[in-house]
Order: C-alpha cells, then structure tokens, then sequence
C-alpha cells in the first residue's frame, strides 16, 4: 500500500521524467554520437570517443555551404514572412470589416494543409510557369507557409494589448505615428520578435516543401537527406547539438531576461507603493 | 470617422500578406488540379485533356496507400491523445515549479532538425540495439522480429514528431480552466472520475479537437517517417506522391494523388469550421475591440 | 478612439511590400516555356567556349570523389570549383534538371554525371553537348580499352566515363555465408533480411538472370514477370526494402545480411565491417558505368575538358580510386597503385580481370518504345513504394 501512495504522489515527477526521457532521447543520441569516431562512413555504432569533429565542424565543405543556403533562407524568409504577417494580424485583431472570416479561413488553411500537397501544388505551378527554381522558389514557399503562423503568434500579443495605453499617448498629445512607434510597436514587440523567430526556425527545418521547390539548391535538411544514402558525417550532428545548444541558451536568455524584468517591475512597484502614501 | 479611407486602411493590411498566400498557395492548388486533368509526357510536353481518368486510375492504385496514410496517422493520432492529455493535465495542474521545464522537454525536439531526430530513431530502434533486446525481453517484440522497417517503427516515428502538436492545444486549453468548476464539481459529490468526464473533457474540447487535427492532418501526408523507418510495405501516400513528382516524373498522376489528398483533409476540416468557427479554430474568442 | 497608424507612412510601406510580392511572382516566372511544351533542342554541336580558369560547376554523385582532387585542380589550373553532389538517383536527377535543359539552361552546371541509360536518354532529347575529342587527349589516350566503344554511345560523341561498377552480391560472409546467386535472396532463411536496390536496371535484369533468361534479348513480358516475383517477395516480407545507397548501414548493422548492391560499396565497407564482401553472382553480374556530360547551357566548356583531362591522369585518378573504390576507366591507374596500395591494386573489384567478369553483362535497360518502358518503369516502382 505504501508504494501505492507513493507512486501516487509522485505520479507528476514519474511521468515528469518519462516524458523528459522519451523526447529528449534522440537528441541525447545525436549529440553522444557526435562525439563518436566511426571506423566506416556510417555513424550509428560506437567506436571511440574523440572531439575532432567539435573541433572543425565545418569540414565538409557541401554541409557548410548547406548550412549557409539554409541560414540565409531562413533570415529572409523571417523578415518577409514577419512583414506580411503582422500587417494583417494588426488587421485582423483590430478591425471589424467585411470578408474578415474569409481572411481567417485563408490564413488558417495553410497551416492546416499537409506540407507534401502545399510542396507538390508550388511545384506544379513552378513546372508550367517554367519557373526556374531554386532559391528565389524557395523564399517564396517558406515566406508562404510562415506568414499564417506569424499571424498567429502576433494576434494573441495584439489581443492581449491595453488599448488605454495607446488611447493615454493621444490624449497627452503623441501623433498617431508618434504612439506606433514608442508605445504600440514597443510593446508587441517580444510577439513580434517571437513571430519572426518561429519563422526562422520553421525555414531552417523544413524538408518537405523544400524538396519539392529547391531544384539544385540543397539547404541544410536536403543535405542531409541526401548524405543519409551514403553515410552522414560526423560533422552533421555536431551542428545538430550546436543548433539546438544555441537555441535552448536564446529560450533561457529570454525566460531569464523576463523574470529579471518582472521582478525589477515588482521592486519598483512596491517602492513606489511605500512612497506614494505622503 | 467612418471615412472611406478609414474603412479601407484594414484592406491595405492584409493587400500584401493575403495577396502572397492567394498567389503562392491558393493559385497553386488551381495549377495542380490542372496538371491532374493533363496527359503527356516530359519529352513531349502536356495537354489539358480533361483526363479524369488519371483520378480513377490513381486511386485505385494508389488506394492502400492512402488507407496505410490514414490508418497509421490515426493510430498516432490516438496513441498522442492518450499520452498527451494526462502528460497537458500533469504540467497544467500539477508541476508546479517544473511547469515550465516539463513544457520545455515536450518541445524540445523541435530544435533539432526533423530528418536528424527521425535518423535518430532509426539508431535506437536498430536490431541491435539495447531498446530492441529490451522490447523482446518483455516479448513486446517477437525473438525473431524486428522494430525497424515495421508499421510499428513508423506509427512510433509519427508519434515522436507530432506529440507536441497535441500536447501544447491541450495544455492550453487545460490552462484557462476555471479550477473552481473542478471544486465545485467536487462539492457536488461527484467522483474523480465523473468530474474527469462531464467537466473537465467537454470544457476542453476545443484544444482537443485542435490537437487532433493539428496531429492527424501533418501526419495523413508525412513521408519522412516511412522512408527512414519503415520498409518496402510501409509507404504512405506521401511517398507515392514524393515519387511521382520528383523520381519517376510522372506530373498528372502526382497531381491527382496530392489533389485526393488535400479535398480529403480539407472537408474534415471544413465540417470541424462548421461544429466550431473559425475563431476557434485561430483560438479567439473576441472580438476586436 | 482607435488609434490607427499614420496612412500616409502606411501606404508606402504597403506599396513597397506589394512590389516584393509582385517582384518575386516575375522572378519566379523567368523561363517561360514550362512543361506543358515539348521539349526538344535541335541543333546540339560541339561544346566550346568558356574561360578554363573560371568558374567550374560539377554535379556528380555523393563520395564519388576524395577530398583532395579538387583543390588541387583548382590550385593547377587556376580554376574555381564548385562540386555538387546532387545526383542521388538518375529519374530524380532527371527531374530537377529536365525544367532547365529542355530550355537550353544548365543551372550553371558545365559538368553532369550520370548512369549510360539516363544519359542515352539525355542526349536523344537534346539536352547534352557533344564533346570535342581534339580537347581531350589524355582522356582518350588513357580509357580503357572496354570503355571505348559502349553500345549507348559508340563513338563516345558526348560522354566521358567517371567510374565504372559492377553489381551484383553484397553480403555479410559471416551471416550468409552460402548466398551465391541472386535466387539465393528469395531463401526463406533469409527472409526480411534481404534487400535489393531501388534502381530498376540494377535489380531486374539480375533477377531474370538468375532464372535464365537472356537478359541482353529480355521481351518485356520477362521484365513484368521478373517484378511479379519482386512483388511476391516484397508482399511476404521476404524483401525487406528496396534501398538506394543506403543497404550498407544495414548490412554492416546486421539488419540486413544479403543484398544486391554495388562493388565500390563492398570495398569500402569493409571499412564499416570486415565480414561485408562482394560475391559475384554465379549467373552473372551488371556492369555499367556513370559518366561525365556536358549539358546543353554549360558556361564552361573549357573548364570541362581541362577537368575531364586532369582526372585521366594516372596519378590523378589513383587518388580518386584510393577512395572511391569503384572500377577505373583510365589506363595505367593500377600501376600507379601498386606502389602506394598493393591491396586496392589487386583488387578484382577496382581492376576486374577478364575471368573474375566473365559471365557479366552490360547494363540494359527494357526493350520497345518509351510507351513500353515507361510501363516497366511503372510496374517496378509500384513494388518498390509498396
């Protein structure tokens, strides 16, 4: 019986720990067998600890101009993609017009179509238009498959948002541009800011619709599908590891940075509550 | 103010965005299903022939594909409800400080690259491996048998990837539960279990309904999974397509197959509008101000 | 009162964002033509022009190459580079390509390379330049004498072999030591722990080899019978997948103990694990050869031929051939290696004798009319994506 309350009470930090264990294994396999040293091509069994891989990562020269198609890819589309979507979710939260639920219907679809039909309809676009493809056909598609979710992300900042505080720039006397900029883009700007990073994050990733669009273009993922017939280098999970590294250590920053903020918030906020009653 | 400039500034927002998606995804869609409709050949070029009959013949070839697509990413569906819900019920409800660790874990895998957690997979699951001979220990896995190259390995795969996409419309959805019907529920007499099922899962269907399309329609299409993790018998509908298009060239049979596909999802969709608008759908309940 | 942006400053942001949209919609639309036209380039002469110290872009097939031989090209010639390995599979390279080529376009490549039969195919729509033999000297000083004359392209008007192969048995001697024909693989022993190749000239022909038939004189209704047998193997699990490059992760796992699979592999996975060997089928195995094209569009012919030329360089190709371990297509190449690596030199797989090759055939591919092939391509593609 004992174990049973136990078990009980630590149902949370058991399935805590399950969950933890069952999502972060395979990352936990990519990164130990970047420190692998394969006798062949392929890296699955281990063989030898070494750091010589971490040590020249960028080695391989395909992978790394990979890499660079598939960071440039992902900075243009985030700038593009964050552009258009913004607009429209400002106009999608803050204004009632005719042909609203069509322009919700239309940014909502695309994130649920499967990526294979929006990869195959592009392409077969691309094909009768004889369109060449490659990078200029690849920006297009990921900025296309990433404005409805920086739609998303921005709408609920924006819904979120104290109007007054925007009504309170007017009445001191602010212009309307005046407001935009120093009240009402300040203030979206961590959604915004988290927009544009989701879509850089959902470029660098994507596979599917890159390997309909790309042409002869190879971006980071496309590299590596084709490496996986004939053995992926080592150096390939040594930049798994890093890129996922770098963007736990951004998500911590910005966790950090958030707590730092709110409890200077909460400091001044009591200060000026002890020295308000006068 | 209701000036005709004023009422068209909204217009103006939304020109660019809406004209990208009307351009780059909706006009492709017509594009496709004109391809579907044509004959012909790469070295000869293609006719609008108005060849239905690439529809007809494409399904009944490519029928157990599209069933094996559906088959198994409705199984993952399930096995991720299973699994999320009391995975979203646990981080919402009682973890307190690890609340933000746990969501974190759960998202995790999104930093690395798809393809790479998928290969990933394909090391751990390998005959050799130490999770295999576990597995057969416990006899989940014939003495003879194998995980990779199974429907197993890919339902697990499609599992993996897409848990989260189930566990975050829960998890949200479980948060802005009102706690106080839970207790009042409670002060009502009713068990654990009533309170489960009359409460707390009909206050939280729209997150899962939203899971379980956000987990059943990306999965309907993958390709990823069964490339890497299944074999010869494994191909979902996803592959046939990927191979029509881009290995064998064969464009208005890819097209009529992706076009199936996407009519198929779309009205499960569509009839999911109906029973709940699309506000629900993008999580709103307002509106603007 | 609601506050909206200033629509003066707006409007011009939106102007501009509607002229990136319209921008890209043009670029996107740079070829005209598409597919919906025949494809077709009437006259194709002789590749010339280009700078041979310019930009050379390569296509080629992964690890076909060492890590070194480009650079030194590059340092020698006074060259710059680009080598790509984009080719992972002849139908898939084809239709990345094909957009271009039948527009006159190459994508910047001066250099592709694929198997004889996508070539021949290449060439009969027009897509590749024929190739100026005054240019190319040491190439065809130094190929080999039973690459001269091929039956895809006799006079070697456009190609320019990169390497050659043999396929036939790749197998774990330790786990399937008995396996000699490729009838062996449909043993019930062996069942789910075979696997075969996706490419269909590579499969096919061994198969209805292996049950006699004449494969340079198959009918087409011995090609569809061999892929109904493909079919009753894969529909009992017998077969466990139809791969591309990747058999060998299997094999040197142990997932998978028998294939068909390529020489060059068998060499270097002895590498991965020393029990992987190659064993020539007893019916017979496929040779054939990937080979070097300049496609139609190429900017730099001349860079081309000065790499075709450095490549057949014995001493040049040796250092290839230390890595790559396919079958050498230029001459003098084993003496080279003799010296540096006796084992590769000897090697029957990288310098195969007249005996050791005896019962093999050239690659063929199915007979009749593109009606007639494209039927068989269908048919094995269908077992091969279940």
């Amino acid at each position: 019986m004992k174990a049973w309350t136990w078990i009980r009470e630590h149902a949370v930090l058991i399935v805590g720990l399950l969950v933890i264990f069952y999502m972060l294994a395979p990352i936990a396999v990519i990164a130990l067998f970047s420190f692998n040293d394969p006798v062949g091509r392929f890296n699955f069994e281990w063989s030898g600890f070494t750091t010589q891989y971490w040590q020249d990562p960028f080695a391989v020269q395909a992978l790394t101009d990979s890499l660079m198609v598939s960071i440039r890819l992902a900075f243009l589309t985030s700038i593009g993609a964050t552009i258009l979507g913004t607009l429209v979710a400002i106009a999608l939260v803050r204004y009632q017009f005719f042909g609203r639920r069509a322009a919700n219907l239309l940014i909502v679809i695309p994130m649920a179509t499967p990526e294979v039909v929006i990869g195959a309809s592009l392409l077969s676009m691309f094909l009768v238009y004889g369109a060449k493809l490659g990078f200029t056909t690849l920006l297009i598609a990921h900025i296309m498959f990433s404005i409805s979710f920086v739609v998303v992300v921005v709408r609920s900042r924006l819904i979120g948002f104290d109007r007054r505080l925007e009504e309170a720039s007017a009445d001191l006397g602010a212009s309307a541009v005046t407001t935009f900029r120093t009240v009402t883009l300040p203030l979206i700007a961590p959604g915004v800011a988290s927009a544009a990073m989701l879509s850089f994050a959902l470029s660098i990733d994507d596979f599917v619709i890159s390997n309909f669009n790309a042409g002869s273009e190879v971006t980071f993922p496309l590299y590596i599908f084709g490496a996986n017939q004939r053995g992926i280098p080592v150096e390939v999970n040594v930049i798994a590891t890093m890129l996922f590294t770098v963007t736990v250590a951004a998500m911590l920053a910005v966790i950090f940075q958030q707590k730092r903020a709110e409890k200077l918030a909460e400091r001044r906020a009591d200060e000026e509550a002890e020295a308000v009653p006068a | 103010m209701n000036t005709l400039r004023q009422r068209m500034i909204p217009y103006w927002l939304l020109a660019p965005g809406l004209i990208w998606l009307a351009l780059f995804f909706v006009l492709p869609m017509y594009f496709m299903g004109e391809l579907s409709l044509k004959t012909g050949s790469l070295a000869e070029g293609y006719q609008l022939t108005w060849a239905t009959a690439n529809y007809t013949d494409a399904i009944s070839e490519y029928s157990e594909q599209f069933i094996r697509a559906f088959y198994y990413a409705g199984t993952a569906t399930i096995i991720c409800l299973l699994i999320g819900y009391p995975l979203a019920y646990a981080i919402a409800f009682k973890a307190g400080r690890w609340k933000n660790l746990l969501l974190f874990a759960v998202i995790a895998p999104f930093f690395t690259t798809y393809l790479i957690r998928t290969i990933a997979w394909k090391t751990i699951l390998q005959d050799s491996s130490p999770v295999v001979e576990f597995l057969k220990f416990v006899h989940l896995v014939p003495q003879d048998g194998r995980v990779l190259a199974t429907s197993g390995a890919v339902i697990a795969g499609l599992t993996y990837n897409f848990l989260p996409f189930m566990v975050l419309p829960l998890y949200a959805s479980l948060d802005r539960l009102d706690l106080r019907l839970l207790e009042a529920s409670k002060d009502l007499y009713a068990s654990t279990r009533t309170t489960f099922f009359k409460v707390t899962v009909p206050l939280t269907m729209p997150g899962i309904i939203a899971g379980i399309l956000l987990t059943f329609i990306p999965s309907a299409g993958d390709y990823i999974n069964s490339t890497f993790l299944g074999g010869t018998n494994q191909a979902m509908i996803g592959n046939v397509i990927q191979s029509k298009y881009l290995v064998i060239n064969d464009y208005p049979t890819a097209a009529a197959l992706s076009f199936t596909l996407l009519v198929i999802i779309l009205l499960a969709l569509l009839a999911y509008i109906k029973f709940a608008g699309t506000e629900a759908l993008m999580g709103e309940d307002e509106e603007p101000a | 009162m609601t506050i909206t942006p200033n629509t003066k400053n707006m409007k011009l942001l939106l102007l501009a964002a509607l002229a990136l949209v319209a921008s890209m919609a043009l670029v996107a639309c740079g070829g005209g033509g598409g597919i919906d036209e025949a494809s077709n380039n009437d006259d194709i002469g002789v590749a010339e022009g280009g700078d041979p110290t310019g930009n050379l872009n390569i296509s080629n097939w992964p690890l076909y190459i060492d890590g070194k031989t480009i650079s030194q090209f590059d340092k020698e010639t006074g060259t710059s580079t680009k080598y790509t390995e984009d080719v992972n599979d002849n139908n898939e390279f084809f239709g990345k390509v094909q957009p271009l080529l039948s527009q006159g376009a190459s994508g910047g490549r001066s250099i592709i390379v694929v198997t004889d039969w996508m070539a021949e195919k290449m060439y009969k729509l027009g897509f590749i330049q024929e190739i100026d033999h005054d240019k190319l000297t040491t190439v065809f000083d130094n190929l080999i004498p039973s690459l001269e004359s091929p039956e895809f392209d006799p006079e070697r008007k456009f190609s320019v072999p990169w390497q050659s192969g043999l396929t036939g048995l790749v197998i774990r001697k330790d786990l399937a030591p008995d396996v000699k024909s490729v009838n062996d693989l449909f043993d019930p022993k062996y069942k789910g722990k075979v696997t075969m190749l996706s490419e269909m000239r590579d499969t096919v022909p061994l198969v209805m080899a292996a049950d006699g038939v004449d494969v340079t004189n198959a009918s087409t209704q011995d090609w569809l019978d061999a892929i109904d047998k493909l079919q009753g193997a894969v529909d009992d699990g017998q077969i466990r997948q139809f791969t591309g490059n990747n058999y060998v992760q299997d094999l040197a796992k142990g997932d998978v103990v028998a294939t068909i699979g390529w020489s060059g592999d068998a060499v270097q996975a002895k590498a991965d694990n020393k029990n992987i060997e190659y064993r020539q089928p007893a019916e017979g195995c496929s040779i054939w050869s990937d080979n070097m094209l300049i496609p139609v569009g190429a900017p730099n012919p001349a860079a081309a031929y000065e790499f075709m030329n450095y490549v057949y360089e014995p001493e040049n190709q040796a250092q290839i051939e230390q890595y790559v371990n396919y079958v050498s297509p230029v001459k003098g190449t084993k003496e080279v290696l003799l010296k540096q690596d006796p084992g590769l030199a000897n090697n029957d797989l990288i310098f195969p004798s007249e005996e050791f090759t005896a019962n093999c055939f050239n690659q063929v591919s199915p007979p009749g009319d593109e009606a007639e092939v494209t039927k068989v391509e269908e048919a094995f593609q269908n077992v091969v994506t279940g």
